[in-house]
């Protein structure tokens, strides 16, 4: 029973972190067409800058607060420098990101060296029921998660700024002409979707530690649950991520590491070939 | 299926006009754009010539352990071949072109260790059948069906695939995990083994060679005509009744057994197969050198792999840091203002298209490749 218990905790706060991942991910690709091969960097960026904070004597939380605002700022400089010019072009766009994300872990590589830089946890020792131990820090990510969640559901489909994001991002010439400032929408949604990634590497630096590669790990599975949940709306990636996080996690408990590692990715690309619009298709948030 | 060749022409001449009307409006750019483009009619054939050349000469005047470097490069530009096919040509973007390459790798190490077999006619056509079969079902899956399937799905499949097979090769004890297969025994002919050095080099370059000029009459014949109406209006090429994922199926497959040569070639020269060569390092290097040299005309794919290896060679000593960065600006720079690669320096347009069969030769101005 408290075995069961452990593990179940174990997959969901996984999941929690795919969720995490994607949530910024989804947003670039569903409203945007974007597929953000650097996404995986912004993340690294968020656990950099947590990582300095710590490392100059700031509270860790501090670092991470500011790690949203930093990573979206970048983003926001990067779409109106480069990403917008690859709108047309989705390939091409996925060429120039992977460049970008190429000189961003290059660099950060550059200035950590090849080492894994531990960061400790802000909220550190384990939470206790009866005989069952789970990680505070572990928990605090799954109640973030939810929270950020909701919080961008509620931004896209309650606000005026959501609204008006969807309305650029469904119609571009529409919105143009109703008198939305488009330009100023794609640079939002992109700086958006990197401060989301910032806040993610900012909140999984205690897990994973730091290192080069850290984004890198998430990407191709950030991007097929982005595929398996449905581009074109909100919940669909978050929903992929759900399921890939979930399965990624579950499986090796059953089955042997390297296939169940393997057997995710395949059921994933095949799930998508007859169902290319997805878990959740349709227009909605 | 074969359409009359003027049908398909004219369908990418009309194409290319409406591209070229628009230019004129510019004014004097146009213009000296057109001149350069009259100008550069036959350089194809001189930069060929020259690499040629220079790839003869080479293991001459190279000290030995860079002709060994060389060899190297040279296999890396037969892989680089294979992506500009897929890419170049048929617009697919291949993401995970190190699948089939790493697994031909893999295949004739295994040959090598396992069956003691390495006799050069029996392990080159191994491993390009295995990379062949490889792309033969990928392709096949992604990009068959009832459905056409998305250019986003095609590339990230592929990543997929080529992300999915490195974990597989970590993970698995017979091949090797995380180290791989070392100390694979050379490739024999008879009683003589190739081993690194100036006679493995002119078998690759011949090799290279051979390839090189398969493809160029592959994507000058008929069927490289119906690729180039493909690439630049897939829904056209289908309603003259092409099969366009038929056609795109066999590139791909094409592609994957030329890049399983290159990896079982690979494979013999460096004497060690590891997980990386299946997975996405690879698979995103290949990217690197068709975009550097110029998709499209197969010998921007040689040239890119030539320089790309070449600076990265040459700065690693005392660059070792800053080197990535670097490729990283330089790969942003050509995708931003030079998509057609550095060989359009050099190339014009018209010559980068090429001529097909007989007839006036007018298949004019032709757009990026942006599907």
């Amino acid at each position: 029973m408290a075995n069961a218990f452990v593990a179940a905790f174990e997959i969901l706060s996984f999941g929690a972190i795919i969720v995490l991942i994607v949530l910024g991910l989804g947003i670039i690709a569903s409203m945007m067409g974007i597929f953000n091969f650097a996404q995986g960097e912004f993340v690294l960026l968020g656990a950099y800058v947590t990582y300095l904070a710590y490392a100059n004597g700031l509270p860790i939380w501090a670092g991470m607060v500011a790690a949203p605002f930093v990573v979206g700022a970048l983003g926001f400089v990067l779409e109106a420098l480069i990403i917008r010019r690859f709108y047309a072009a989705p390939i091409v766009a996925m060429l120039g990101t992977y460049a970008l994300g190429l000189i961003i872990r290059e660099s950060v590589r550059g200035l950590i060296g090849g080492f894994y830089l531990t960061v400790p946890e802000p909220i550190g020792g384990s939470i206790d029921i009866g005989s069952i131990h789970i990680s505070a820090w572990r928990f605090t990510i799954i109640v973030v998660t939810l929270l950020v969640m909701a919080g961008c559901y509620l931004l896209l489909s309650r606000t005026s700024f959501g609204l008006r994001m969807r309305a650029t991002l469904e119609n571009p010439s529409l919105a143009r002409a109703s008198g939305i400032s488009t330009p100023l929408m794609y640079g939002a949604t992109f700086a958006f979707g990197s401060a989301l990634a910032g806040l993610a590497g900012a909140l999984i630096v205690p897990v994973f530690s730091l290192y080069a590669d850290l984004g890198l790990r998430f990407l191709i599975q950030g991007f097929v649950a982005v595929m398996v949940g449905g581009v074109g709306s909100f919940i669909g990636p978050v929903a992929g991520a759900g399921v890939i996080g979930t399965l990624s996690a579950a499986l090796p408990w059953v089955m042997a590491p390297v296939v169940a590692d393997v057997l995710v990715f395949v059921l994933a690309i095949v799930f998508i070939k007859f169902r290319p619009q997805g878990l959740i298709a349709g227009k909605g948030v | 299926m074969l359409k009359p060749m003027s049908v398909v022409r004219e369908a990418i001449v009309t194409d290319m006009g409406d591209e070229a009307d628009g230019a004129m409006a510019e004014g004097a750019a146009a213009e000296q754009a057109t001149d350069r483009v009259k100008a550069g009619r036959k350089i194809l054939p001189i930069v060929e010539g020259v690499v040629l050349v220079a790839a003869l000469i080479a293991p001459l005047v190279l000290q030995d352990y860079l002709t060994v470097f060389a060899t190297r490069v040279i296999i890396l530009a037969l892989f680089a071949l294979s992506f500009d096919l897929v890419w170049g040509y048929a617009g697919i973007m291949s993401f995970g072109q190190a699948l089939f390459f790493g697994s031909a790798g893999y295949g004739v190490a295994l040959l090598a260790r396992d069956l003691d077999v390495t006799n050069i006619f029996l392990v080159l056509p191994a491993g390009t059948l295995i990379g062949l079969a490889f792309a033969l079902l990928l392709g096949g899956f992604l990009l068959l069906g009832r459905h056409p399937s998305s250019v986003i799905f095609v590339s990230l499949g592929t990543l997929t695939g080529s992300y999915a097979a490195d974990r597989l090769a970590r993970g698995w004890y017979y091949l090797g995990g995380q180290n791989g297969i070392p100390s694979i025994a050379p490739m024999s002919l008879g009683g003589y083994e190739f081993t690194e050095g100036p006679a493995f080099y002119y078998l690759v370059l011949g090799i290279l060679v051979v390839v090189y000029l398969l493809c160029r009459f592959l994507v000058r014949s008929q069927f490289g005509l119906a690729l180039a109406g493909l690439r630049e209006n897939e829904q056209r090429i289908a309603f003259f009744g092409y099969k366009a994922q038929h056609l795109k199926a066999i590139i791909f497959t094409i592609g994957g057994a030329v890049a399983g040569l290159a990896g079982s070639l690979y494979a013999f020269h460096e004497g060690f197969v590891w997980p990386n060569m299946v997975g996405v390092v690879v698979s995103t290097q290949v990217v690197l050198y068709v975009l550097f040299g110029g998709s499209g005309t197969l010998i921007g794919a040689v040239i890119g792999a030539v320089i790309v290896e070449g600076v990265s060679f040459w700065l690693s000593d005392n660059y070792r840091d800053v080197w990535p960065i670097i490729l990283g600006l330089l790969l942003l720079l050509v995708i931003l203002f030079r998509p057609l690669g550095l060989i359009s320096f050099v190339l014009g347009e018209r010559e980068r298209v090429g001529s097909f069969g007989a007839g006036p030769d007018r298949t004019g101005k032709e757009k990026r490749n942006a599907p």
